[in-house]
């Protein structure tokens, strides 16, 4: 297996051609509706990519926000290029050892799924030939670019696509490694690495969605698949290690089907509407199918290679599926899950007739309302299935939730790009690289080492802080006196542990109040086991510390209400105490911790515990 | 490739083509490959721009010791050549012919250099536009080949003319595809230049150039077609966008439009009233009433005479500059301030000027509402020096038909007579308002 990374950063530099904020937004202000045509379809050469896109003849809709403007609309001509968002790709490629080029040129990269409203994404090459040094082993990094983000999808409905303007233009910085990752685990430390170098120049943006990951994978034999999209780092071992599993599933199915001299030539699509015309209920009875014809495709030589392999979930059937959904189908039956879904033996029997299906033949059924729609998923169909055959087709998939990917288009190829007019070429000068140059920010590497001399924490937690991008909060902390274990803490298992809702990003507090927090802890107010409250408190939309220790329950109880507590409890156990001694400390530890969890420091609980204990032992006997 | 010295890189160069493979070898050391592309204005600043494998464009330094090779080309990326065939498609039965006058209305990529190159063979340009053809047949006529801003008011004549011609070879109706930047002044001038008309004479043109996917050409086009294919209008539109949106395009009178953005989609407005139809998905409504179509062969009134002026005014022109802009002007169009003013330190070169025979007009820069030379003195005395009030006409407007009224009379009091007759219905009668809510 081989496997290579594109990490693309959004910059908080405000955006890459005109003068918007990169901030996203929950304000829309309006929408229009647009239409996109491949403007460049040269018949025989239109990219494959941009054809299948375009054969979907969707109509777009875009909703204006207060982080847009006319050039995010596609009505007013690019501005120049950020000057802020071309420092940073050209440092990140001074920190990667790269070759900035000569003179950047923009260009057009054709995109017609809507995203972006142009029909086109800006991208340019800024940098080559780079190399990161990871765990003793050096990743070639094949290109450095700077890119607009495209257009965020909001919904979906009735041949109608809604994207939000906010995000398009926010520029990305891309970086991508050569195909020398080979495990799913060296390919997130890889991500994590990179991810934070960009956050190491300080203006990478923050949160989810702000980094995001396309894997190209090819298994040997394999052609590449690029899963496009990835936003979670921790589940990129997993899609890689699926991604693999399913190559070799398909590879073996390859194989096989070559064994058997499968081949699609002379296959045609079948009209089955009379021949299942009494299945009544599932996929093809009649209501589902909206009255619409039901399909058949005999797929020579596939009988029984449809179906996962034992052991395995992957399967040539969904790669199938996939394609009939990829026009809008909700999916497709094969012969090796029939009889099922209202299909019975006796319907299959007359379904191999009329295909003329023999044993060692599998086939597929289609049913839509829109009679064009059903053809078209079947021939897509055809040329898969045909793909199969010859092992693993390149393509672009898309990554789900539960760590599968699903095709989502052809591999786009160079053909769709051409040079932005728009936009006159950059030249990168030696002065301006030398200025550069001279004001880097530390390396990771120096950074860790740094910070672990200065501290004396462990390796692993200062790795955690560098690659959550916390270093400067922490160092911030440090500075103004607080223990750097405590702020290690705070920043690496406190912060990202609040609770919030399911995908909300951790709390973004501002270091002003995490001082204040530490410094009220360390004064008293509250225990160290407090602090995770307090922050869900703030969290939560607490005005300010006070207010969030109040509702967190932590306040108004002093050292001498602990005094008198520790007092009452030890007064209330006095027969164990003399009769048991130190003995007597847990119980009554847990006792006293029960009423102060949270509010008193547990050191300086059992340090007045036993100070109590020793006294009141010492005490003679009333 | 003869002649080039192989040690030399700026030699080799300048003996390949664009689309040449090649690989260059720079100073220090990394060898470039990719396809030669030829570089937009480009300065002599000893940088090439390569495209490389990848479909990335980037510019490479060459020096005296960069190393220079060329490849042969892939065998697969043979460029295609267009397979143009000029005709007039869609079938039998009544055509709308589309003029074409210059600028891009199709583009393709070129996928060897990754350049865009503007179709304009008229057989590609039916085949890039089927939808033109879906109620009737389409001919393709190309006038000339000029940028928007290279067209100048001789070209109007020519275009009136050919106009004239596709009208009596039968067509239905006339589409103009121009560019944006002068389209008004020439559908104006068209306005006045065409008398008789038996059908539609519609222009259009995009906003957003037919290299992107996003182009309102495309559709103002269609729209365009559909318009003037409508029976029974005899008068000159412009049809574009009517906002952000695909799918709804406004008709303007040719003399009522004016452009009013640099570069939004809707930029074309009519002026002092509302456009007088739009066209959705529904079909062309007509909103107000329309120039009903001649019955008879339509008419070329020329000509014009291009000794007319349009002149800005603003705090500070000098009136001398005024004077010697107008010198070999028979007649000059003033674009002055509110109801119609300019400085009075200009009276004194206006009487001179209109005492040798001149015609001095005024407009007003707002564009909305009537000049009135009799609200305040100025006023009333540039029109005591002889300055005729044009009501609410354009400035643009205007210009153009002093051109077509100089071309008409020779007398002065003759042109502006011309100038105040309601010829295309250019000027707007009544302005009203919808309130504030």
């Amino acid at each position: 297996m081989k496997a290579g990374l594109e990490v693309h950063q959004q910059l908080a530099t405000g955006k890459l051609f005109c003068d918007c904020p990169s901030d996203l937004t929950e304000v829309v202000e309006g929408s229009f509706a647009r239409r996109l045509r491949p403007a460049s379809g040269e018949n025989r050469a239109v990219d494959a990519a941009t054809s299948f896109q375009a054969a979907r003849g969707l109509l777009y809709r875009y909703e204006i926000s207060n982080a847009s403007c006319l050039v995010e609309m596609d009505e007013e001509p690019p501005h120049p290029l950020n000057p802020a968002a071309l420092d940073v790709a050209l440092t990140l490629a001074l920190l990667l050892h790269a070759r900035p080029v000569d003179e950047i040129e923009v260009m057009r990269k054709i995109v017609v799924d809507g995203s972006n409203t142009a029909g086109f994404q800006r991208t340019a090459l800024v940098a080559v030939d780079g190399v990161l040094e990871l765990g003793g082993k050096r990743y070639s990094i094949a290109s450095i670019c700077l890119e607009e983000d495209a257009a965020r999808k909001v919904r979906e409905a009735d041949g109608e696509v809604t994207y939000r303007l906010d995000r398009l233009g926010i520029p990305l910085v891309e970086i991508a490694t050569g195909p020398e990752i080979e495990t799913g685990a060296e390919a997130r430390a890889v991500a994590e690495e990179i991810g934070a170098l960009v956050r190491a120049t300080r203006r990478a943006r923050r949160g989810i969605g702000t980094i995001r990951e396309d894997v190209n994978v090819s298994a040997e034999r394999g052609r590449r698949i690029e899963i496009k999209g990835v936003q979670e780092l921790r589940k990129i071992a997993e899609y890689v290690d699926r991604e693999v599993g399913r190559q070799e599933v398909l590879l073996h199915v390859a194989d096989e089907l070559r064994g058997r001299g499968a081949s699609l030539d002379g296959t045609r699509v079948t009209d089955l509407t009379t021949v299942l015309g009494s299945v009544d209920t599932g996929p093809l009875a009649r209501p589902a199918r909206k009255g619409g014809p039901i399909l058949g495709l005999r797929l020579p030589g596939f009988a029984g290679l449809l179906r996962a392999p034992p052991g395995s979930d992957e399967r040539l059937g969904r790669e199938l599926a996939d394609q009939a959904r990829s026009v809008g189908l909700r999916g497709l039956l094969h012969s090796d899950e029939l009889p099922a879904y209202g299909v019975d033996a006796g319907h299959l029997e007359k379904v191999r007739v009329a295909l003329g299906a023999g044993p060692n033949d599998a086939f597929v059924l289609v049913a839509d309302g829109d009679s064009v729609r059903a053809h078209a998923a079947l021939e897509r169909v055809r040329v898969r299935a045909t793909a199969a055959i010859e092992g693993v087709p390149g393509e672009t998939r898309d990554p789900l939730p539960d760590g599968r990917t699903r095709f989502s288009r052809p591999l786009p190829g160079r053909e769709r790009m051409y040079p932005e007019t728009d936009i006159a070429p950059i030249p990168i000068t030696p002065e301006h690289l030398a200025r550069l140059a001279s004001r880097l920010p530390e390396s990771l590497s120096a950074l860790r080492d740094r910070l672990a001399r200065e501290t004396g924490l462990a390796r692993e937690l200062i790795a955690q802080l560098v690659a959550a991008g916390e270093s400067d909060t922490f160092e911030e902390l440090v500075r103004r006196g607080h223990a750097p274990a405590i702020v290690a803490r705070l920043i690496v298992q406190d912060l990202p542990n609040v609770p919030r809702p399911e995908g909300a990003e951790p709390p973004a507090l501002p270091t002003r109040v995490l001082d204040e927090l530490l410094r009220a802890q360390a004064s008293g107010h509250f225990a160290k086991e407090g602090i995770p409250n307090v922050l869900a408190e703030l969290a939560r939309g607490a005005p300010d510390l006070s207010a969030a220790i109040e509702r967190a329950g932590l306040s108004g109880f002093s050292a001498e209400d602990l005094e008198r507590l520790i007092e009452r409890v030890v007064a209330a156990n006095e027969a164990i105490v003399r009769d048991r001694g130190d003995a007597a400390f847990s119980p009554l530890m847990g006792d006293v911790m029960r009423e102060v969890r949270g509010r008193r420091d547990g050191q300086e609980v059992a340090a007045a515990l036993r100070r109590a204990i020793a006294l009141r032992r010492a005490d003679p006997a009333p | 490739m003869s002649g080039a010295d192989p040690d030399d890189p700026w030699s080799l160069l300048r003996s390949a083509r664009a689309g040449q493979r090649l690989e260059l070898k720079d100073d220090r050391g990394r060898t470039w490959t990719g396809t030669l592309v030829p570089r937009p204005d480009s300065a002599d600043d000893g940088v090439v721009q390569l495209k490389l494998d990848s479909g990335y464009n980037v510019g490479v330094r060459v020096s005296p010791g960069s190393q220079l090779r060329f490849l042969p080309p892939e065998s697969e990326r043979t460029p295609t050549a267009p397979q143009g065939r000029a005709r007039t498609a869609g079938g039998n039965g009544p055509w709308v012919s589309l003029l074409t006058t210059g600028g891009t209305i199709a583009s393709r990529v070129d996928y060897e250099t990754g350049g865009v190159r503007p179709v304009q063979d008229e057989g590609e340009i039916l085949d890039f536009y089927p939808e033109l053809q879906a109620e009737g047949p389409v001919r393709i006529v190309p006038v000339f080949d000029r940028l928007s801003e290279d067209i100048a008011p001789d070209d109007w004549v020519t275009l009136a003319a050919r106009i004239v011609a596709e009208f009596t070879d039968g067509a239905q109706g006339v589409v103009v595809a121009h560019g944006t930047d002068t389209l008004a002044f020439t559908s104006a001038a068209l306005s006045f230049l065409l008398q008789d008309l038996p059908g539609p004479v519609v222009l259009v043109g995009a906003q957003r150039s037919p290299d992107r996917p996003s182009s309102d050409g495309p559709s103002n086009l269609a729209a365009g077609v559909r318009v003037a294919r409508s029976p029974l209008v005899g008068e000159v539109l412009v049809v574009m966008h009517a906002g952000l949106s695909d799918g709804r395009f406004a008709i303007h009178r040719g003399t009522r439009v004016r452009k009013m953005h640099s570069s939004r989609r809707d930029a074309f407005e009519s002026r002092n009233g509302p456009p007088i139809g739009y066209v959705d998905a529904d079909g062309v409504h007509w909103d107000r009433e329309v120039r009903p179509a001649a019955s008879g062969p339509p008419r070329l009134d020329g000509p014009i005479d291009r000794a007319g002026g349009l002149l800005y005014s603003f705090p500070g022109l000098p009136p001398e500059s005024a004077e010697a802009f107008a010198k070999d002007l028979r007649g000059l169009v003033l674009a002055g301030t509110g109801l119609g003013h300019v400085s009075s330190v200009h009276l004194d070169w206006i009487r001179r000027a209109v005492a040798a025979g001149k015609v001095v007009a005024m407009t007003t820069q707002c564009l909305e509402g009537n000049v009135d030379p009799f609200v305040y003195a100025t006023g009333r005395e540039l029109q005591r020096a002889g300055v005729v009030y044009l009501g609410d006409l354009l400035p643009e407007v205007a210009y153009a038909k002093l051109l077509w009224a100089l071309g008409h009379a020779s007398d002065p009091r003759a042109v502006e007579a011309l100038l105040l007759s309601d010829v295309a219905g250019e000027f707007e009668w009544r302005h009203r308002s919808g309130g504030d809510s």
